[in-house]
């Protein structure tokens, strides 16, 4: 008897039969559909579903995920996988937040400190990366193993930094600018950008509505930069060609040590930069739990996406997609009522049949 | 590296020791710097220490040696730390006697504890799912249901017995007094509790009893060899006719009753049940097994190295503990140590694998 595998193929397809094509479609894009649902039946179950602020609410907690799914992105490409990223975040969060606070304290002014601070953890972002990249491609260590090793250190040293308590303290201007909108939008009053009207009465700030973000505007330019670069450049091409077949594509002349060390320093500046995003927006430095389980969902979101964790295929488009189903699982089920925890169950069930899928269908992703 | 017979035989030696001259080396800097390493309270508190990570690394073992690896153990621990402790406090509230619950409860969680493994295992023997993804996804489901289970707060109110049994040691000795099995001897004076030197913590002596149980069925038995051949060259091992995917579903479904037990356990230690019991003990656990000489691409591995690399990591965590260090260094030491024991296999592979 043929493995399970097949047999549910053979039964797929004598049922569709002729509609093979549509069958094709429907798994190609089973992901949107999927969205799609989800939204329909949020709309029912959760109160004021559509509603400027719900999207804003969607965008907002789907950015931290959507950046450290999209360095993800290009590690998975290349057929490896990056378990550090959301200790990363953790440490680059605790790091630029002490630096903030130090330097607040000592009197500099919040000018200086918050672009300081923010550049630091940015570029010490780049270390964990370059190290992970250095074990992989110059010594062929697992990918897996490297970055579990980064994820302990990088805890430990989350947790060292900031004594297990969030940093807090921060110069109070670091909150507007995570939280910060380009345009405020008061019913009767009109536009104003980049900060809010003057003296707002108590009773008008209800009336406030924010439009577009400071964070989504950031995360979005970011994301297209680097869905350009993986999918118009050479050196995204190297990265496919890398996650298609090593060997072949060191045969061709693809410089793959060097493409595979940028490959995990882009995924560790994702994850930094979603660590100072994580300050700047909330106001303290916290490191990452353990039960965050941060990378669960970035992985979870890239290979909803599409992505193979063969390597050789994915992007950043669908990574998006991916980011945005789970973001619209979490919001849904809190407007729903429904305890945040089965979001994990979901979660869980998802990547397992969206691999299924994958392995079942092969000719659905290639045809 | 182009060596004699006799240095090659030497590096190999020295390849396959080298953890165990690590841990020797862990002790002989503990034992100067801190005080009292070398006492039975000392060794036994590190053998408790270590027993979650003992059986998780147990169970993690046959999975990677088929070449898998099992990342829900953790939460998988945590789900059966919860249900145990649920099992009990029901039981309880329905009037049975803590006995009787204590023993349904460790029953049914061990024998609910093969499901999550069977889960895994048919996802990837049968459906083909790569082991990292399936058991990911398990991890999340293993998580949200125990969370939902206790909602978030750990699971109070067990009987008083549980903890006896948890923290409890097979022998107590008293001079004078001579030997009792289980209990320490009655009315004791406040002079003669601090002379009491308890020896066999009961956990312990219960995890490492299972372990050797399967030590024995991964180096004797059939199915043992038929663990190395899928992890050696899965193809291969289908052709000469193992069957391959339910071995493979045993090997998954041995490293939950492993998770289960784990769980078990801490609830007998803690006397509570919390979802987050293991959340930190899945890298120690594949830490140990890769050290302990695992390799992730499967075929090699066993369990005494396994037992050997849990303890590198249950010694340098109590030795830090009695120095008064932060356990968090401990993260930073065992990632370090994680990536050596690859890059040593990486780079001198004629000092793990023979005859290369």
């Amino acid at each position: 008897m043929p493995p399970l595998f097949i047999r549910l193929r053979i039964m797929a397809y004598s049922h569709f039969g002729y509609g093979q094509r549509f069958a094709v479609q429907l798994g190609r894009n089973w992901v949107v559909l999927f969205l799609v649902i989800l939204v329909v039946l949020f709309s029912f179950t959760g109160r004021g579903f559509f509603s400027p602020k719900t999207l804003n609410n969607i965008l907002l907690t789907s950015s931290p995920a959507l950046l450290l799914a999209a360095g993800e992105t290009f590690v998975i490409i290349t057929g490896g996988i990056d378990l550090s990223v959301g200790f990363v975040r953790g440490l680059i969060s605790v790091i630029s937040a002490i630096i903030m606070r130090d330097l607040y304290a000592r009197g500099y002014s919040p000018s200086f400190c918050i672009p300081l601070g923010i550049v630091v953890g940015l570029a010490l972002g780049l270390l964990p990366g370059l190290i992970n990249g250095i074990l992989v491609a110059r010594f062929r260590v697992p990918p897996f193993i490297a970055t579990l090793g980064m994820y302990g250190v990088a805890n430990g040293f989350a947790l060292r930094f900031s004594k297990g308590f969030p940093i807090t303290f921060l110069p109070p201007e670091v909150g507007q600018i995570g939280n910060g909108f380009f345009a405020y939008f008061l019913p009767g009053r009109g536009l104003s950008f980049f900060a809010r009207h003057a003296d707002i009465v108590e009773g008008e700030m209800r009336n406030l509505i924010g439009i577009v973000p400071y964070a989504i505007v950031v995360v979005a330019v970011l994301l297209l930069i680097f869905a350009f670069i993986l999918s118009r450049t050479q050196f995204g091409q190297h990265v496919y060609a890398i996650g298609g077949n090593i060997d072949a594509a060191r045969r061709a002349g693809i410089p793959v040590e060097r493409d595979l060390i940028r490959v995990y320093m882009i995924s560790s500046f994702f994850a930094a930069l979603s660590g100072v995003m994580y300050t700047l927006i909330f106001s303290i430095g916290t490191h990452t739990q353990f039960s965050a389980s941060l990378e669960l969902f970035a992985i979870a979101a890239v290979v909803i996406g599409g992505a193979s964790l063969m390597g050789g295929k994915g992007s950043i488009g669908g990574t998006t997609l991916g980011v945005l189903v789970l973001a619209l699982l979490e919001i849904g089920f809190l407007m729903s009522g429904i305890l945040p925890f089965y979001r994990y169950i979901a979660v869980g069930t998802i990547l397992i049949f969206a691999v299924v899928i994958d392995q079942t269908f092969p000719e659905i992703i290639y045809e | 590296m182009v060596l004699s017979e006799k240095g090659r035989e030497r590096l190999y030696l020295l390849g396959k020791s080298w953890i165990f001259l690590f841990l020797l080396g862990e002790a002989v800097i503990f034992s100067f710097i801190g005080t009292g390493f070398f006492s039975a309270k000392n060794f036994q508190n590190i053998l408790v220490a270590s027993t979650t990570i003992l059986l998780l690394a147990a169970g993690e073992t046959f999975v990677i040696i088929t070449g898998g690896i099992d990342l829900s153990v953790g939460f998988v621990m945590g789900l059966f730390c919860v249900i145990s402790a649920k099992i009990i406090v029901s039981l309880q509230a329905l009037g049975f006697s803590p006995v009787v619950s204590l023993v349904v409860s460790i029953a049914g969680t061990l024998l609910l504890g093969l499901l999550p493994g069977l889960l895994n295992g048919v996802l990837v023997a049968k459906l083909r799912v790569p082991p990292f993804i399936a058991t990911f996804g398990m991890y999340g489901i293993a998580y949200g249901l125990s969370e939902i289970l206790c909602n978030n707060v750990p699971i109070a109110g067990l009987p008083s017995l549980v903890g006896f049994i948890g923290n409890g040691y097979l022998l107590y000795y008293l001079p004078g007094r001579g030997f009792t099995w289980f209990a320490p001897p009655e009315g004791l004076g406040r002079g003669e509790v601090r002379a009491l030197l308890a020896l066999f913590p009961n956990v312990f002596l219960f995890a490492i009893l299972v372990v050797l149980i399967f030590a024995f069925i991964l180096s004797r038995t059939q199915f043992g060899q038929h663990v190395y051949a899928i992890g050696g060259n899965i193809d291969a091992a289908r052709r000469a006719g193992i069957p391959v995917e339910r071995d493979l579903i045993r090997v998954y479904m041995i490293s939950s009753f492993f998770a289960a037990l784990s769980g078990v356990m801490y609830t007998l230690r803690f006397v509570t049940g919390r979802a987050d019991a293991g959340s930190a003990r899945m890298l120690d656990s594949v830490v140990a097994v890769v050290i302990g000489g695992a390799s992730l691409y499967g075929g090699t591995g066993n369990m005494i190295g396994s037992i050997i690399g849990t303890l590198v990591i249950g010694v340098l965590e109590t030795g830090m503990v009695n120095l008064g260090l932060p356990t968090y260094n401990k993260y930073v030491y065992v990632g370090v140590i994680l990536v050596l024991a690859v890059l040593i296999d990486q780079f001198f592979p004629e000092m793990v694998r023979k005859g290369e």
